[in-house]
């Protein structure tokens, strides 16, 4: 009995760090792209999820909103938003040889946001509660809310699309080779801007997906991003940089390895999970989904 | 002429700041206060300019340095290692200064060797976090998340934190100008370039490495040390705090990256925001300075520095 119960645990624990995982890797995926085309590490990534968490907040307290249906104006407001802020911002650092300003930037931006949701909305958490958010399934003892199971749907075919959209549009496939040679696609004559606006693009856009993700299935505050963001840096970095089904497992593998720790090492959760980063980084930079190449 | 200029007045400027608690009341002056911080500032700006601005080495990590050395003044006078008085005590700040290099030394060896460009920036910060993770889990030695309280009796005046911050702030900047100026600086700035070249040239390139951060974390271990005294707590969120290396990044940059005043400029500039954001826009302190980063990195990536002509 004591065995079956403990087994109906581990998988429950596996189910909550998958589930919990797949918000991490669509927030990697928006960091793979923005850092593969313009060697940005966008960390106002988590920030901005928060942001869009709240316009689907208030759009379901003020006007009524299914959290759900918002997706259709969040998203296009994120895609919106990531061309203007890289028009905006980022088009003259991303052609700067030092990487250091892009970054700055994007902390000012985190900066800002964190303040300007702080000062409005308030540092209190919050939470969208609506008539379904405590439906879940209960096949054999586990527990399957049904919003986080929406929120993996939702990530999994938003990796799907983004995918698809690499291989087989001609401006993805120039993303997807600008993150590879960036000097070789404008010399094939395409134009970085527009790589790299498409890159913010779906970046952000992404973030709004995330975004209604977090506020259907937690409670979050304006700070709640920064931590946000790092846990994305480290699914990025054990998916490896530059692959966008890379980004999304690293962030399930993450996901497993937090919700396994958190209750077998309470309080040491974080740490292990730097300090995986840390021997992945060092001994398997590429991730630890690609087959190794041998160095030269 | 040229050559006499600048050390003229930069001995007429340091005296002028060191006479400043004589003429007004250090307990009641705010300018007292706000330059203490500025040269805190200064320190840590200064460390983080030697191993990023001149050797191209992102630590992220800088945090850890800060809250260690702070951690070591507690250490040392909590359990009273080394019977020299502590407060203000020379020996206990150098310890300070040491211990985080020892720990640069630990982390750099593996780190430096294996990660470049962002790949050690990230590592870094790994590292910072997990620092940070152990001294709150450290339980009873370092006082978990609460932290080690030092006695606070001991505080006599508002001047030699004052003394003690510009003579660290001038230390820092002394030792990036001659540094700089020697062939440890060559090196250094030849890695930043280009590190095969370097290598190729017979520098060896992880030894030099390891030194720029060493004295990045020596720095910043001496300034942990000086503020650990100054707020008599030190605690996990306050000392190992994010911002500490945060804030370093951001005055250098804005101040003028890779260059020897341009930390300075921008850690006064930067203390000054901060100050008035707090007195006038209480809540907007973090809108002003988020606002402003974005603002001079988007319309002068070469910091302030750059707005003043060059001679010659």
């Amino acid at each position: 009995m004591l065995e079956l119960l403990s087994f109906t645990l581990v998988i429950q624990l596996l189910i909550n760090g998958v589930l919990f995982g797949t918000m991490y890797g669509i927030a990697a995926i928006g960091l793979s792209l923005i850092f593969g085309t313009m060697r940005i590490m966008f960390l106002a990534q988590g920030t901005m999820i928060i942001f869009f968490a709240y316009l689907c907040y208030w759009a379901f307290h003020l006007l009524g909103v299914d959290p759900y249906l918002s997706l259709v104006i969040v998203v296009p407001i994120g895609v919106l938003l990531g061309i203007g802020m890289y028009q905006g911002l980022f088009r003259e650092a991303a052609a700067l040889e030092d990487k250091n300003i892009g970054l700055l930037i994007a902390v000012g931006l985190m900066f800002l946001v964190e303040a300007l949701m702080t000062v409005g909305w308030g540092g209190t958490p919050r939470a969208i509660s609506t008539s379904y958010t405590s439906h879940a399934f209960r096949p054999a003892g586990l527990d399957l809310p049904f919003t986080k199971l929406i929120g993996l749907l939702m990530s999994i075919l938003a990796t799907v699309g983004v995918v698809l959209f690499l291989k087989k549009t001609f401006i993805g496939m120039a993303v997807k080779a600008a993150s590879e040679d960036v000097v070789a696609t404008t010399l094939m004559g395409i134009s970085p801007h527009r790589v790299n606006s498409v890159a913010f693009a779906i970046g952000i856009g992404l973030a709004g997906l995330a975004g209604v993700e977090v506020a259907t299935v937690y409670s979050f505050d304006p700070f709640f991003g920064f931590a946000f963001v790092l846990n994305a840096l480290i699914a990025l970095a054990l998916g490896g940089i530059g692959s966008v089904t890379g980004a999304l497992l690293g962030g399930i593998m993450l996901g497993l390895l937090q919700s396994l720790s958190s209750f077998f090492l309470p309080g040491w959760s974080d740490a292990i999970a730097y300090g995986v980063f840390l021997l992945v980084l060092m001994f398997k930079p590429e991730g630890l989904l690609v087959r190794s190449v041998k160095k030269a | 002429m040229k050559n006499i200029r600048s050390p003229i007045l930069a001995v007429l400027v340091t005296l002028a700041l060191a006479t400043l608690p004589l003429i007004v009341d250090p307990e009641k002056s705010s300018l007292v206060y706000f330059l203490f911080l500025a040269f805190c500032y200064i320190v840590i700006a200064q460390a983080w300019n030697i191993v990023a601005g001149y050797t191209g080495q992102i630590s992220l990590g800088q945090h850890a340095f800060f809250g260690l050395g702070a951690y070591t003044t507690a250490f040392i006078w909590l359990y009273d290692l080394t019977k020299t008085g502590y407060y203000f005590d020379p020996v206990t700040m150098a310890l300070s200064g040491l211990v985080p290099v020892v720990l640069a030394i630990i982390i750099g060896i593996p780190l430096l060797s294996r990660l470049r460009g962002d790949y050690f920036a990230l590592g870094s910060l790994g590292v910072g976090q997990i620092v940070k993770i152990l001294f709150i889990k450290g339980g009873f030695f370092t006082g978990g998340a609460d932290g080690l309280h030092l006695p606070s009796r001991v505080y006599t005046s508002m001047s030699p934190y004052y003394w003690t911050g510009l003579f660290l702030a001038l230390l820092s900047t002394a030792v990036v100008y001659f540094v700089i100026r020697s062939n440890t600086g060559l090196a250094l700035r030849a890695i930043r370039e280009d590190e095969t070249s370097a290598a190729s040239h017979g520098v060896p390139v992880l030894m030099y490495k390891i030194l720029a951060l060493a004295m990045a974390a020596f720095l910043a271990g001496l300034c942990g040390s000086l503020y650990g005294i100054y707020v008599f707590h030190v605690n996990p969120e306050s000392m190992l705090n994010l911002d500490w290396t945060l804030y370093p990044i951001l005055m250098v940059v804005i101040g003028g990256t890779g260059t020897i005043l341009g930390p300075v400029i921008g850690a006064i500039f930067m203390t000054a925001v901060f100050a008035v954001a707090d007195v006038f826009f209480v809540q907007m302190h973090a809108v002003i300075s988020g606002m402003l980063i974005i603002v001079v990195m988007r319309f002068m990536p070469n910091g302030l520095i750059g707005l003043i002509p060059r001679k010659g």
